[in-house]
């Protein structure tokens, strides 16, 4: 699909678009390094960044109601998202939300193209802050590819490992904020300063500072051309109004080098004054002026610096600019279509009905799991007696007690270690039970029956379990 | 001799970088070993798993490690395999 629309946009300069894509798959590897840029866009990015950033480091440290605010505590099996507790039980919300995700990420894809590439994936941020960080300590594109073609000296060696050095504290410090949303964190920073951390935490720690480290640091564009599935469908979900970055060929072809204040229509050329600078700054190394490319991740560098070319030369901004297909052509962009509509009404009807069945939701859960060891017993009076252990999980926010009701077969006798059944916020009561009957009413070797369990004080929350009541059958 | 055919230069040995290859095999399988582990334990509490089974007490997060690197083995390997079984067949020797 990719390979079409490298066809359709600019079929003259790439006729073998496709041919090189495929090519391009196995090639080696060459490093890129993107020239520092400067302009409205890459403004935009810094700012994507600074927040994105400041959101993954910062929400880790913020408490709510005396937990930390965002906590996917998976050793307590318990979710904690500002104010609200998820248990493994509401899985069905998580999935939910991802498929909404999902849709979000489809619906900016048909409107926008590749924003989330270009300003928002993980990827690129990172990529970023480890290029800035590069650019700090290497110095600017030229002196960084000078410096990598000499060979080895102290100086050069110096330059490499201190950048090493600070892109591996920076990553080792991202894996301790990633488990820091698993583990609490002020724990694990206690842990760390104390020497103690656990054995898992450490390897986990490590295993994310070496992928941000490895991804961010060494593989970069890699990641989304060969390594990223959204990359390679993409494509799927673009149509000729679709924006994308391109390079207005009408206008900058035939390209070529210029004196300032020439009149390029005596010389013959277009716009373009090949000066490859939209090369230079490609954070993938692609042409952009070859027509729109699978690798091209939307991060519009190249528009903000042919737009700072075209200033200098006195000609008019936008040789490579945010544009549709249609848009190129002469026809009028429809940003209402089909698709679009679509993905709204899907979009609006998903989310509406996840916030709805959230504010629904029973915070009262309980699970029933029958004692293994026995189908049944006899107790001495004859009857026929069942142990369960009951898990009342009360997931609202104040403590309750609850009435326990068991039903489905005629004069069911429940026993519980104690009458009366509180459970704190957010806390798992196991209550073993034992349930007997007569046999005289039992018609199959397993019933069915149902735990209800109901607070005292709002009988509206209340949940009820089905369970397995096994016996002898008695008489034919 | 075994003669091997069909085989675009750039596949079998010359200009492909193994890591690539390598990436082929680990990256998807990580996605997919993720996506199994979370589905696996939010079914399955390791706790009772393991209180079921009478193994040894180890803790959640260390089942949850475990599990992961173990699923990721397994589609690891069926990655290898796809990728094993995609390149063509050694030829017979005296047969065509």
């Amino acid at each position: 699909m990719s390979g079409n629309q490298a066809s359709t946009v600019a079929s003259k300069t790439a006729p073998s678009a496709a041919n090189s894509a495929e090519d391009a798959v196995y090639a080696k590897h060459r490093k890129v390094y993107p020239r520092e840029v400067h302009g409205l866009f890459a403004t935009l990015r810094t700012v994507g960044m600074v927040v994105l950033l400041g959101l993954f480091y910062g929400v880790a440290w913020l408490s709510w109601d005396g937990h930390q605010a965002v906590l996917l505590d998976l050793p307590a099996r318990k979710f904690y998202v500002f104010g609200l507790t998820f248990w493994p039980q509401d899985f069905f919300y998580f999935a939910w939300l991802l498929v909404i995700a999902a849709l979000t990420l489809f619906y900016v894809t048909a409107l926008a193209g590749r924003l989330w590439c270009g300003y928002a994936c993980p990827q690129t941020v990172w990529t970023e802050i480890f290029l800035w960080i590069e650019q700090k300590i290497e110095g600017s594109r030229n002196q960084q590819i000078k410096r990598d073609q000499a060979p080895m000296s102290f100086a050069k060696f110096r330059v490499k490992a201190t950048k090493h050095f600070i892109w591996i504290v920076f990553s080792l410090y991202t894996g301790f904020t990633f488990v820091g949303y698993f583990t609490p964190i002020r724990e694990l920073s206690a842990e760390l300063m104390n020497f103690n951390l656990g054995p898992w935490e450490t390897f986990w720690i490590l295993f994310y500072g070496f992928a941000t480290y490895g991804n961010a640091g060494w593989m970069r564009e890699q990641v989304c051309i060969y390594m990223c599935p959204y990359a390679r469908f993409q494509s799927a979900m673009f149509d000729r109004d679709t924006l994308v970055i391109a390079y207005d060929e009408k206008r900058g072809e035939p390209r070529g080098s210029r004196k300032k204040g020439v009149d390029p229509k005596e010389m013959g050329l277009g716009d373009c004054v090949d000066c490859t600078l939209c090369v230079q700054v490609c954070p993938t190394g692609i042409d952009i002026r070859d027509g729109l490319q699978y690798q091209c991740i939307g991060c519009a560098a190249c528009i903000d610096v042919c737009d700072q070319v075209m200033d200098k030369m006195g000609y008019p901004k936008g040789l490579v600019r945010y544009t549709t297909e249609h848009a190129m052509q002469g026809v009028k962009t429809k940003v209402l279509r089909p698709r679009t509509i679509m993905y709204t009404v899907l979009l609006v009807a998903l989310t509406a009905g996840l916030v709805y069945a959230i504010s629904q939701r029973t915070p009262l859960q309980l699970d029933v799991i029958r004692d293994r060891n026995s189908l049944y017993r006899e107790t001495n009076e004859g009857l026929v007696e069942n142990v369960y252990t009951l898990k009342v999980i009360n997931m609202d926010e104040k403590p309750h007690s609850y009435n326990l009701n068991v039903s489905g077969l005629e004069g069911l006798k429940l026993k519980t270690p104690k009458t009366e059944i509180t459970v704190p916020s957010g806390e798992v009561l196991n209550l073993p039970v034992s349930v007997s009957v007569d046999p005289i009413v039992l018609k199959r070797a397993a019933n069915e029956i149902e735990f209800t369990i109901s607070a005292k004080d709002e009988p509206e929350l209340k949940h009820t379990e089905k369970a397995r009541f096994l016996g002898p059958v008695m008489g034919h | 001799m075994n003669v091997r055919t069909n085989l675009p230069e750039d596949d079998t040995n010359s200009g492909a970088p193994g890591i690539q290859r390598i990436i082929a095999i680990l990256w998807p399988s990580f996605l997919t070993s993720g996506i199994a582990t979370g589905l696996f334990f939010t079914l399955f509490d390791p706790h009772e798993l393991m209180m079921l089974s009478g193994h040894l007490e180890i803790s959640r997060t260390a089942a949850y490690s475990i599990g992961f690197f173990s699923f990721w083995l397994l589609t690891a390997s069926t990655c290898a395999l796809t990728c094993y079984f995609l390149r063509p067949c050694e030829r017979v020797p005296g047969h065509k």
